[in-house]
């Protein structure tokens, strides 16, 4: 629904800044969900001055002019309005501007005279439905000025959502008053005038409902001798604010009462009553109603309708009928101020896929006590903008008035109770005063409230105590401190997600005291100043084997190798995650996660159809690239410092310039250290030691990159070649992706070759390369050139010979 | 000419019943009603024919080929049919051969219990917080309200780095480091490793795994700590598995009480397990001592507090049927794969 700033400030004395009230109104449960501001369009246009007028030679209509728009020289336009003529102001869009959101007005040529932009009538211009002529404006208007301030055009219309509990929000008193409420100011609701009165009203008509469950009440008033005319500025202004298009006095009245109240009125053309009688009755079985809107509805047995002597005038809380429509001509109507049930009204509104403004209100469920209000406010602002004489009395038909109240009681300790927060006693009563409710009995425990009859959305307690805390505002009850940010979730996680992975790898988890005997780092070959030297030693011991805080989990990850080969369980694949403890100089101690895994024997359990083979060297660092690609780092190696590898058969991990871990083949002397003689069991040791503590340290949770998938497809080249075994894998991957960064995704070594058929010193490599190219399909041409300028930087580079 | 087309057919049918393969079928095919096929030159014959019997003869021979072209196609189906039969018969496995399991390792029973004792207090709000090994007396000892003389700070059952420094005997030091970096309300658990000079057997390590919890807010109390020790053990160890407090004593609570659970081997009639009692002791739980509240600063007043410690190995034991505590430590691969 549409909210008008302006028009709210008829009602309630707002001095918050528009754009602040959004936020107070979506707080107070009204979302906004756009913003307008209304009159931004018409400052294109300008208020111009016709300086002169002629008719041109061969067009019975069409004038050129010459235009004062307040610039240096004036414009020639030319003009097919018989309005136009010398000395008018006139409403003048020029060059470039917009007319209607969509139609750019352009350089152009009428009969051969240059027109330079348009003079604009009312309704291009959406002020009103007056297409006559062009607009008229004000002989004392100034020129150049726009056409929003001339028209004073400025106001700040909201988009908003009403929820559907709440159909007394679908006018903007309704909205008004929640603000009055909020703000704690006084709500202005406009007084009913005394006005004179002609004959008694049943003279004129009869009212008849026959059918009470679907109309719960019926008004009718007479006025004879109106004047249906255009409406005045104020109003017409108020109507286009929220997208209502002014058709005449009577019409606008009826709109703009619907706008400020939510619940509908109508108006019949008096004179076209068939034996001047009001029936509000089921409709006859494929009777056929011609609307308001030009189509002809086939009606239901279970459709409501409004009808006259004879025939249907009007689908109930729907759209009036065309039969009984206002018209200039117009001069006594009768105005329906009625409320219909919400079902009936959904029904037939569904039933004809006929919806209006009016529909879409009573279909919500609105007050039978409204009609009264909406009546006065009728008989007001017809009395006062198109005269009339009213005729005495209102034709009243309401068979159940005590449907409407309700009474509910309200525990303010039970408010605290839930909300969780103190509210004053008298904020408490001032925000349900200024909703409507009406405070009937008062004790210490609890208060009696009487619901106003617009609010059928109150029923129960629960009901006052949200609208208690809305008015409120949620954010002003206090957090409930609760214990949080003692949690490391951080680790936590990794250290879940760390182990997860290495039991995916195939690894299973041991755990080890952390008491352990120092001697072992001897058999390490760790310096005399390698960190892991820095001991925890117990003063007390119970042995000398549980003496020291491990410093590192490979000693213990040796011991349950050979534990379980002394057992049998010669493939061992296992990691330990857990704490090691360091001495630190000024002798507080630092503890510290480590992972660490070790790798031997059969890489599978043994199967059926498969070879058996042995982990090696590719199984570790597999696990290295998989673990890193989990934690979202970027890493690179180094040939290990480690002295407990074997030479050429161990890596240090380096990340953001750390030595993060190592990797690779404990030296088989290191092994038998460990009562582990690879020679004799035919298997390798292979260790990993990752410091984790330093990878939580430095790794970005947060960010995770999202990389468009692309819409072409990729393209697949294997290059397979004799090169030395001594150039390395990763340099010539690099040497291939350079070619054509852009276009070579990925290079994937695919099999390595020694041997037979291959010269002594060399190896063969196959290599598959991942091409695509973002913006277009690779054509088979591209490609082979491509893979050409491949093969010459690899023969340019390592002097390979291709396969 | 309708003994010519007998002809063709009856020569068609032969023929193609004695066909088996595709490829046969395709070649046949082609002679029966292809380009080049007895039917299709006697086609071209028409013009022979006088006009008034053109019709006619074009309407047979097209008769003619839709009950060949009808033929081939019931013996495509044969022919199908034939081979899937084949390929069903030739493709018959052996299926009590062992399945291709997935390559995956499996976590520790006790991590596995670990993370099981962490979700469910995870779900009941609590934080989990961390602790050093290494501490020093004060939150071992002082700060817990443990008097100076009390035995449990000997050589015999502490082991010690330093005069002061020790390796944390008990999780309760996670509470102290807590309170004094936090405000209420607190809501925390702390799993961890402790230590205690005992020799390891079938129920002792000098290394063992606790959990700690401890909540201190306004209005805690006792009812409390007895309602987060019927959730956690019914989510431990199922709904019939009944908990009971009974008065004890440790320095840093009072009132102070150890926790048992019915026996969730015999469910409480008694067996070998719970030596016949029908309950099993789980761990220590009290309200926290006002003085350990005053010690790190909270109002004793105005806040009140629980705290509890189970042991995680001794859970572990229990829910997994593991006799000897030492099995937990020597990771035999054997004993791992059992609980992957
Ligand atoms: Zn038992």
């Amino acid at each position: 629904m549409k909210i008008s700033y302006k028009w709210l400030k008829d009602y309630v004395n707002l001095d918050v800044d528009p754009k602040i009230l959004e936020d107070h109104l979506t707080f107070a449960g009204i979302e906004v969900e756009a913003i307008e501001h209304i009159g931004e369009d018409l400052k294109q246009f300008i208020v111009a001055e016709v300086l002169s007028a002629q008719k041109i030679e061969g067009s019975d209509h069409l004038q050129v002019c010459m235009v004062n728009d307040g610039g240096e020289e004036p414009v020639q336009v030319v003009c097919g309005a018989p309005n136009c003529r010398t000395g008018l102001k006139v409403a003048f869009a020029p060059v470039g501007s917009i007319i209607g959101g969509e139609f750019k007005i352009k350089k152009a040529k009428l009969k051969g005279y240059a027109s330079h932009g348009m003079i604009c009538s009312a309704k291009e211009l959406g002020i009103s439905e007056d297409h006559d002529g062009i607009m008229e404006l004000d002989t004392k208007a100034s020129i150049g000025q726009d056409l929003a301030s001339y028209l004073d055009f400025n106001d700040i219309v909201y988009d908003v959502e009403i929820t559907p509990n709440r159909p007394d929000l679908l006018g903007i008193i309704g909205v008004a008053r929640d603000l009055s409420a909020l703000y704690h100011k006084e709500l202005h609701l406009p007084q009913a005038k005394e006005w004179n009165t002609y004959d008694d009203v049943n003279d004129s008509l009869k009212l008849e409902i026959q059918n009470q469950d679907k109309c719960s009440r019926y008004l009718a008033t007479v006025i004879k001798n109106v004047e249906v005319k255009e409406s005045p500025d104020w109003l017409k202004k108020r109507l286009i604010a929220v997208e209502l298009r002014p058709i005449n006095n009577i019409v606008d009245i009826t709109n703009f009462i619907l706008m400020e109240t939510g619940h509908p009125i109508h108006a019949f053309d008096y004179d076209k009553l068939a034996g001047k009688k009001i029936i509000v009755r089921d409709a006859f079985e494929n009777e056929s109603f011609p609307a308001l809107n030009g189509e002809v509805y086939k009606l239901s047995q279970d459709d409501l309708v409004i009808a006259d002597g004879d025939k249907a005038i009007g689908l109930a809380g729907v759209m009036g009928g065309a039969n009984s429509e206002i018209t200039l001509n117009t001069q006594n109507i009768v105005i329906e101020s009625a409320c219909f049930n919400y079902a009936t009204v959904r029904r037939t509104s569904q039933r004809h896929k006929l919806f209006s403004d009016s529909s879409y209100r009573f279909e919500r469920g609105l007050s039978s006590e409204t009609p009264v209000f909406t009546k006065d406010r009728a008989i007001d602002l017809i009395l006062d903008l198109a005269g009339g004489q009213l005729q005495q009395g209102s034709l009243d038909v309401y068979p159940n008035p005590d449907l409407a109240k309700i009474e509910v009681e309200l525990r303010p300790a039970r408010v605290e109770l839930l909300l969780g927060a103190h509210i004053p006693l008298v904020e408490i009563k001032s925000y349900l005063k200024a909703l409507g409710l009406e405070l009937i009995t008062e004790s210490s425990e609890k208060i009696k409230y009487k619901i106003p009859h617009f609010r059928g959305d109150l029923l129960r307690e629960i009901d006052l105590i949200e609208e208690i805390v809305r008015l409120h505002g949620y954010n002003n009850i206090p957090v409930k401190t609760s214990p949080q940010g003692i949690m490391n979730h951080k680790h936590f996680r990794l250290e879940r997600k760390i182990k997860d992975l290495m039991v995916t790898a195939g690894l299973y988890e041991v755990i080890n005291l952390t008491l352990f005997d120092p001697d072992n780092l001897n058999k390490l070959r760790l310096s005399e100043d390698d960190f892991r030297r820095r001991l925890v030693e117990l003063k007390n011991p119970q042995s000398n084997v549980l003496r020291a805080m491990r410093t590192t989990l490979i000693t213990n990850l040796l011991n349950c190798t050979e534990y379980n080969i002394n057992r049998g369980n010669k493939d061992v694949r296992i990691f330990e995650l857990n704490k090691i403890i360091l001495n630190n100089s000024d002798k507080t101690t630092e503890e510290r996660k480590s992972l660490t895994a070790l790798l031997s024997g059969n890489r599978f359990d043994n199967y059926w159809k498969d070879k058996s083979t042995k982990c090696d060297f590719y199984d570790v660092k597999g696990i290295v690239e998989d673990l890193f690609t989990e934690v979202n780092l970027t890493i690179s190696y180094t040939p290990s410092q480690e002295k407990f590898y074997t030479e050429n058969h161990s890596l240090d991990i380096i990340c953001k310039k750390l030595k993060i871990g190592s990797f690779g083949q404990i030296d088989p002397k290191i092994a038998k250290s460990f009562n582990i003689d690879t020679v004799e069991l035919k298997q390798d040791v292979y260790i990993l030691d990752i410091d984790l503590t330093q990878i939580l340290e430095i790794m970005d949770f947060s960010k995770r990159d999202f990389q468009e998938i692309n819409k072409f497809p990729n393209v697949y080249r294997d290059i397979s070649f004799n090169v030395n075994s001594d150039i390395k894998v990763s340099d010539i991957i690099s040497t291939i992706e350079v070619v054509n960064k852009a276009v070579v995704k990925n290079v994937s070594l695919m099999d390595e070759y020694k041997g037979k058929n291959i010269p002594k010193g060399k190896r063969s490599l196959m290599f598959s390369l991942t091409l695509n190219s973002e913006n277009k399909t690779l054509t088979d041409k591209f490609t082979e050139q491509l893979m050409q300028k491949v093969i010459q930087s690899l023969e340019k580079n390592y002097n390979i010979e291709m396969r | 000419m309708k003994d010519k087309l007998q002809q063709i057919i009856d020569k068609a049918e032969s023929e193609l019943n004695s066909i088996t393969t595709k490829p046969e079928l395709l070649n046949a095919k082609s002679r029966i009603i292809g380009k080049k096929s007895e039917l299709n030159s006697l086609m071209k014959n028409i013009k022979d024919v006088a006009p008034e019997d053109r019709r006619e003869f074009g309407q047979l021979i097209n008769e003619a080929k839709d009950y060949l072209q009808q033929l081939i196609d019931s013996r495509t189906q044969i022919i199908d049919e034939l081979i899937y039969n084949e390929q069903v018969a030739s493709s018959r496995i052996d299926l009590t051969m062992p399945g291709r399991r997935t390559v995956q390792g499996g976590l520790h029973p006790l991590t596995q219990i670990w993370r099981e004792v962490e979700d469910t207090f995870l779900s009941m709000g609590f934080e989990i917080a961390d602790g050093f090994d290494v501490e020093d007396e004060f939150h071992n000892f002082d700060a817990l309200n443990t008097p100076k003389d009390h035995p449990s700070r000997n050589l015999a059952d502490t082991f010690y780095v330093e005069d002061n420094i020790l390796l944390r005997t008990q999780t309760s030091t996670v509470q102290i480091r807590t309170m004094e970096n936090y405000q209420p309300p607190i809501r925390i658990i702390a799993p961890g490793r402790c230590y205690r000079n005992d020799k390891m057997d079938a129920s002792h390590s000098p290394v063992f795994h606790q959990v700690e919890a401890l909540v201190v807010d306004e209005n805690i109390s006792f009812a409390d700590l007895k309602d987060t020790l019927n959730i956690f053990v019914q989510t431990m160890f199922g709904q019939n598995i009944k908990s009971r407090i009974r008065p004890h004593f440790f320095p840093f609570t009072e009132p102070s009480a150890e926790i048992d659970i019915s026996c969730v081997s015999c469910g409480g009639s008694g067996c070998r397990i719970c030596k016949n009692s029908g309950w099993l002791e789980m761990g220590g739980a009290g309200m926290v001592d006002p003085a350990v509240l005053e010690s790190v600063g909270i109002d004793s007043e105005k806040y009140t507090g629980y705290a509890f410690g189970l042991g995680i190995d001794r859970i572990t034991m229990l829910k997994y049927n593991i006799p000897d505590m030492r099995i937990l430590f020597e990771n035999d691969l054997r004993f791992l794969k059992q609980y992957r």
